[in-house]
C-alpha cells in the first residue's frame, strides 16, 4: 500500500490497513536488529529531532537508535520542564526547528495535545512520543507487534489492561489499536482510576481483576504513579497491589499460557511481582526490542517513503 | 434630532414589539409610536425645519434598546496587550453593547476606589460604551478581607466580584453577602470549587476522557452555587451568579427563586452554542472557564432562560493575545472574546432557529441587566437615554481580526460567517457606529 499520513499522532486516525502496514514494515526491521552490524544507508542525509519535554531515557534512546540504524542524523532537544513554563514557548521552539529544515520531529510532552499542536505548526513530520494523558501510539504499535509475534492473529484475543487507566496514554492508545485489530479488550482498575467516562471507548470496564482474568490471552499492567496515593486516588500501595497487582499465582486464573506485558519502567512488587516480570510468560524485554523495530518502521514510512527497499 | 422610521422596535420594558417610528431629541427618547407624519414630528421635536431632523429608514431592521453586558474583562490596567478600556469599549459598540460592566481581575486588582475612578476616567476618555466598574469582593482577590465596599460604591462600582476566581472560604462569602447590604449592590459569584476543578481544562466527561485532557467536574460549579444560594437565603444579601453552565445549577437557582431568595443569574452565549463535544486538541479558542457544557446541560440552560430562571445573557468577554492562545490546549489560557460576535451568534444560532424570541433576547441582554444592577438603559421609554441599536437580521459578515476593534481575536467564530449584526449603535443619542465601523 501507499503510505499517506504525514504524522503519527494517535491510532484513532489510522485505518486498520495502515496499522497492519506498519506492523508488516516492522518485521524486516526486527530482523535487522538481530544482525551483528546494524546500520543501513536508507535515510542518509535525513535529520530527526528528538524533542523531549519529559525525561524518558528509554523512549528517547529507542527512537534515537531507530533513526541511527536507518542512517538518519539525530539531534536531541531535551527541555527541562517546570509547571510554569518560563522558557521558550513550544511555538517558538517549533519555529526554530522549522528553520533548521529537519525532516522529522519526535515529541514527548506532558500536555495532552502537544503533538497535534506541533503537527499543525510544522512542515516536518511529527511522531507523538507521548503527550500528556492523551496518546502514546508508538507504544501501542510495539505492543500490537509483540502480541502478534507471540500469539499470532490479534483478532478475537482477549486482552486485559489493568491499572491507572484514566491517566494513561498507553491504555488509551492500546485500547484503540487493539479494538481496530479486532481484540476483545477489557479495562480494569479502581473507580477512582477507571471512572465511568472511559466508556467513550465502547469497551468493557471492570473494577474486579480476578473476575476478568479467566480466558485472557494477554494481560497488560500499567505503571502506577506512586504519588497519586497522596492525592487520594487510592488508599495505599498495599491495597492497590492486593487488588490489582499481577503475580505468577494470580495470572494462573486465566487458565491459559497468558502473556504478560508492561510498558516500563516497572514498580516491581506494586503493579507486577518480580516472579512474574522475570518469568517465561513475560514479554517485557521483547517489548523493548520491538520498540526499536516499530520506530524504525515509522520513521521509514514517514520520511523514507519511495526510497526503494529498506532491506538489501 | 433623529427620526427612525418603520423599524421593528423590540422593547419589552414598555411592551412594544412591532413596526414603529422612534423620535430622539439630544440624548433622550421622545416617543415610540406608529408611523408619524412629518408635521407631527416637527411638533413633537419642537423644530420648524424637517431638514434639522436626521431621518433613518429602518425598514426590515430591528431597533433594540442598547444591549448591556454585565460580564466583560477589559484587562486595563495591567494587561493592555490583550485589551484596554478604549479598545474594549469600541468593541462593545461594534457589537451592539452600549453599557458594559468591567470585571476586577486586572493588575492591580480593582479593590480600591482609586482604581474604580481610574476605570471610569479611561472610559470617559474613550467616549464609547458606558463602562461600569465591578470591584473585587476581597482585597487582592485573596479571599480573606473584604474591600471598602461603601467607599468603592461611592467611587462608581455597581457590583462586587472576585470573578476569575471563586471565593473558597464560605465564611468570607457569608460576610460579604451580609456587608454588601449596605451598598444595595449584588455580589457576583464566580462559582468554582478549586479542589474539584483542580488542574482541569475542560468539562469532565467522555470527551475529556477521549482527549486525555484533565476534566473539571460539573460539581465544581454546582456545589458553590448551592452554597451561595444558602448563604444568600441566610443573610438576605443580593446575589448574582455569573456564567451558569450546569443543569444542577439551573435547578438550584429555580428552587431558590421559588423560595423568594434575592438572586439573579447569567449565562454566556458560548455555553448555549457549543458543547464539550466541539472541543479539539488544536483549537484553543474553545477553551473557556467555566468549560463548555454537556449537551444535557446546554438544554437545561436554554430552558432556564425561557422560563426566567436565568435572567441574563452576558458575554464573559475574555480577550487573550494570539501568542498566549497559540499553545497546546492544556497550557493555553481560558477565555473567549465575545463582544463583537455574541449578538450575531445568538441571533443566528438561537433566534433564527426559533429557540429564543427577539423579545426574550432584549429582555435578557438589556432590560434585566439594567434593572438588576440599577443602571440606566434597558428600555426605549420616552425620557430614557437614547442608547439604541439598529440591527439588520440579514447582514452577513465573516469574522476577522482586521475588522475587529478588540485587540484580541480569540473566538471560535474567527474566519466563519455569521448573519445578523448591529449596523448602527447610539449611546445617549450619539451615533458611534455606522455600517459596522466605529465613527
Ligand atoms: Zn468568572
Amino acid at each position: 500500500m501507499k503510505w499517506k499520513p504525514k504524522d503519527l499522532l494517535d491510532l484513532d486516525n489510522l485505518t486498520t490497513e495502515e496499522i497492519e502496514h506498519i506492523l508488516q514494515t516492522a518485521k524486516p526491521m526486527r530482523e535487522i536488529l538481530s544482525r551483528p552490524i546494524k546500520k543501513l544507508p536508507t535515510l542518509r542525509g535525513k535529520s530527526v529531532v528528538l524533542l523531549f519535554y519529559e525525561s524518558s531515557t528509554r523512549t528517547r534512546t529507542s527512537f534515537e537508535s531507530a533513526a541511527k540504524i536507518l542512517g538518519a542524523d539525530t539531534t536531541n532537544f531535551t527541555v527541562a520542564q517546570s509547571s510554569i513554563t518560563k522558557g521558550e514557548s513550544l511555538l517558538d521552539t517549533a519555529k526554530t526547528i522549522q528553520a533548521m529544515n529537519v525532516d522529522l520531529v519526535v515529541v514527548r510532552h506532558s500536555s495532552s495535545g502537544a503533538a497535534d499542536f506541533l503537527a499543525d505548526t510544522l512542515k516536518a513530520s511529527v511522531i507523538n512520543g507521548g503527550d500528556g494523558q492523551h496518546a502514546h501510539p508508538t507504544q501501542a504499535l510495539l505492543d500490537l507487534f509483540t502480541i502478534q509475534e507471540r500469539i499470532g492473529d490479534i483478532k478475537g484475543k482477549k486482552v486485559v489492561i489493568v491499572g491507572d487507566i484514566i491517566h494513561s496514554r498507553v491504555a488509551r492508545s492500546n485500547a484503540i489499536g487493539l479494538q481496530k485489530m479486532g481484540a476483545d479488550v477489557t479495562l480494569v482498575g479502581p473507580p477512582t482510576l477507571l471512572p465511568t467516562e472511559m466508556s467513550y471507548l465502547g469497551i468493557k470496564l471492570s473494577h474486579d481483576l480476578d473476575k476478568e482474568l479467566p480466558g485472557a490471552d494477554v494481560v497488560m499492567a500499567l505503571r502506577l504513579q506512586l504519588e497519586r496515593q497522596q492525592s487520594g486516588l487510592f488508599p495505599s500501595i498495599r491495597e492497590y497491589s492486593k487488588l490489582y497487582g499481577l503475580s505468577v499465582d494470580r495470572i494462573k486464573k486465566t487458565g491459559k499460557q497468558t502473556i504478560v506485558m508492561h510498558p516500563g519502567p516497572m514498580n516491581r512488587g506494586v503493579e507486577i511481582a518480580s516472579d512474574l516480570a522475570d518469568s517465561v510468560q513475560s514479554v517485557i524485554e521483547k517489548q523493548v526490542t520491538n520498540g526499536v523495530a516499530i520506530r524504525m518502521a515509522l520513521i521509514y514510512l514517514l520520511i523514507g517513503g519511495g526510497t526503494g527497499n529498506v532491506v538489501d | 434630532m433623529l427620526w427612525i422610521k418603520n423599524v421593528t422596535v423590540i422593547d419589552p420594558g414598555q411592551g412594544v414589539s412591532g413596526v414603529n417610528d422612534v423620535l430622539v431629541q439630544k440624548d433622550k427618547i421622545v416617543e415610540v409610536g406608529p408611523s408619524f407624519k412629518a408635521k407631527e414630528v416637527l411638533v413633537k421635536l419642537g423644530v420648524t425645519d424637517i431638514n434639522e431632523v436626521n431621518q433613518i429608514d429602518g425598514d426590515g431592521k430591528y431597533l433594540f434598546p442598547g444591549l448591556i453586558d454585565v460580564h466583560v474583562h477589559l484587562r486595563e490596567p495591567g494587561q493592555e496587550d490583550k485589551e484596554d478600556i478604549a479598545s474594549g469599549s469600541r468593541a462593545a459598540i461594534r457589537g451592539g453593547f452600549t453599557s458594559i460592566m468591567a470585571m476586577a481581575n486586572t493588575f492591580p486588582i480593582v479593590d480600591q476606589r482609586a482604581v474604580v475612578e481610574f476605570i471610569k476616567l479611561q472610559a470617559r476618555r474613550a467616549g464609547m460604551a458606558r463602562v461600569y466598574p465591578i470591584s473585587a469582593v476581597t482585597k487582592g482577590f485573596k479571599g480573606q478581607e473584604l474591600v471598602e465596599m461603601m467607599d468603592i460604591k461611592d467611587g462608581g462600582a455597581v457590583g462586587f466580584s472576585d470573578d476569575g476566581k471563586g471565593i473558597q472560604n464560605a465564611e468570607i462569602m457569608r460576610l460579604a453577602l451580609e456587608y454588601v447590604k449596605l451598598t444595595g449592590c449584588p455580589i457576583i459569584s464566580h462559582c468554582e470549587d478549586e479542589a474539584l476543578a483542580s488542574k482541569g481544562v475542560m468539562r469532565r466527561g467522555r470527551t475529556s476522557a477521549r482527549l486525555g485532557l484533565p476534566g473539571i467536574p460539573a460539581s465544581s460549579e454546582s456545589v458553590m452555587v448551592a452554597r451561595d444560594i444558602l448563604l444568600a437565603a441566610e443573610t438576605g444579601g443580593k446575589l448574582h451568579i455569573a456564567h451558569v453552565s450546569t443543569k444542577e445549577s439551573v435547578e438550584m437557582i429555580r428552587w431558590a427563586k421559588g423560595k423568594g431568595i434575592d438572586l439573579s443569574a447569567e449565562v454566556n452565549p458560548h455555553h448555549l452554542i457549543f458543547t464539550d463535544e466541539d472541543i479539539t486538541l488544536t483549537d484553543t479558542s474553545y477553551k473557556v472557564n467555566p468549560p463548555l457544557p454537556s449537551r444535557e446541560d446546554q438544554e437545561a440552560l436554554l430552558e432556564g432562560i425561557i422560563d426566567g430562571t436565568i435572567d441574563m445573557l452576558a458575554t464573559d468577554h475574555a480577550p487573550h493575545t494570539w501568542e498566549e492562545k497559540a499553545r497546546p490546549f492544556q497550557e493555553a489560557p481560558f477565555g473567549i472574546n465575545g463582544l463583537e460576535t455574541s449578538l450575531a451568534a445568538v441571533w443566528q444560532k438561537l433566534v433564527q432557529s426559533g429557540k429564543l424570541t427577539p423579545e426574550k433576547l432584549v429582555e435578557c441582554w438589556s432590560l434585566n441587566p439594567a434593572q438588576r444592577f440599577g443602571i440606566e438603559g434597558g428600555t426605549l421609554k420616552p425620557g430614557s437615554l437614547a442608547d439604541m441599536v439598529l440591527f439588520d437580521p440579514l447582514y452577513k459578515e465573516e469574522i476577522s481580526t482586521e475588522a475587529m476593534e478588540s485587540k484580541s481575536g480569540n473566538t471560535p467564530f474567527l474566519k466563519k460567517e455569521l448573519q445578523g449584526f448591529p449596523v448602527i449603535t447610539w449611546v445617549e443619542g450619539r451615533m458611534l457606529m455606522k455600517n459596522r465601523k466605529i465613527i
